[in-house]
């Protein structure tokens, strides 16, 4: 089932003894994903959660040995019990600083227990692309009236 | 270790499906860009320029002799992009375990009530 997956995506599949609600609270509710989210030697003492698509989240971990990590992004897909997609970025300095990933989790329950798929891939917003679009476009404009300056002074001569 | 912009480059060229392709092609050994579009319906410009933006980021090299050129895959950049992905993978993982040992306290909590 591990199967087309490109090399620039992680796919981490779990079978949790709890029913499908209760995962996609611990997911929804700061409360609960202060007390899970970070590996071990993490706490996660803030957790802001706007739990509706187009909503924001931020926290941070913290560790003494790798001091404090805010991540955050925004939710773009939420299905009750079922499916929550968000990005997700670090927000530290660092090489993986303000990446964006793209998260989709499912949630699938069986007899109690759910399969939790964690999905996370690279993000490449439209905004970034957009913003080498308006980046080129500023350069142009910048070129244009360069280049009008340069034809006016030619005839002022 | 190659700098952010390079990862930057190297997750842009990755995010094309037929530029995955022919990365998948080249694991099996060099290729020349006709053997590389044969199995695509797309021109032989087209292939020259998905095989540019992943010379840029560093998966392939072309060797010199002018007129094969062959194709390599470059280890290098993928491995960058799989440290990326293994820091992601543990920081994941360690969360679930913690998720999983919070779920057994929270039913251990119900249980007693």
């Amino acid at each position: 089932m591990i199967t087309d997956v490109a090399d620039d995506e992680l796919l981490i599949t779990r079978t949790f003894d709890a029913p499908a609600a209760l995962l996609f609270q611990l997911w929804s509710r700061p409360e609960h994903m202060k007390r899970w989210m970070g590996p071990a030697s993490f706490t996660c003492p803030a957790a802001e959660i706007d739990f509706r698509p187009g909503g924001a989240y931020r926290g941070m971990i913290q560790s003494a040995e790798h001091g404090e990590n805010r991540f955050s992004g925004v939710y773009r897909e939420i299905v009750p019990d079922r499916k929550i997609v968000f990005t997700f970025a670090w927000d530290n300095e660092g090489p993986s600083a303000g990446r964006q990933t793209l998260v989709t989790i499912t949630f699938e329950e069986r007899n109690g227990k759910t399969v939790q798929t964690f999905h996370q891939k690279p993000f490449l917003t439209i905004q970034s692309r957009d913003g080498h679009v308006s980046g080129w476009t500023s350069a142009f404009d910048k070129l244009a009236t360069y280049a009008a300056t340069l034809a006016a002074e030619e005839h002022s001569r | 270790m190659l700098t952010s912009d390079t990862l930057s480059a190297t997750l842009a060229a990755l995010a094309d499906p037929t530029r995955r392709a022919i990365l998948a092609r080249l694991a099996e050994g060099e290729a020349t860009v006709n053997e590389l579009a044969r199995p695509f319906a797309i021109s032989l410009p087209a292939v020259s320029r998905h095989l540019k933006v992943l010379q840029g980021a560093g998966l392939i090299s072309r060797g010199r002799e002018a007129q094969w050129r062959p194709c390599r895959l470059e280890a290098g950049a993928l491995r960058d992009v799989d440290d990326w992905l293994g820091r992601y993978r543990r920081f994941w993982s360690g969360s679930f375990d913690k998720m999983d040992a919070y779920i057994a306290e929270l039913k251990d909590k119900e249980k007693r009530q």
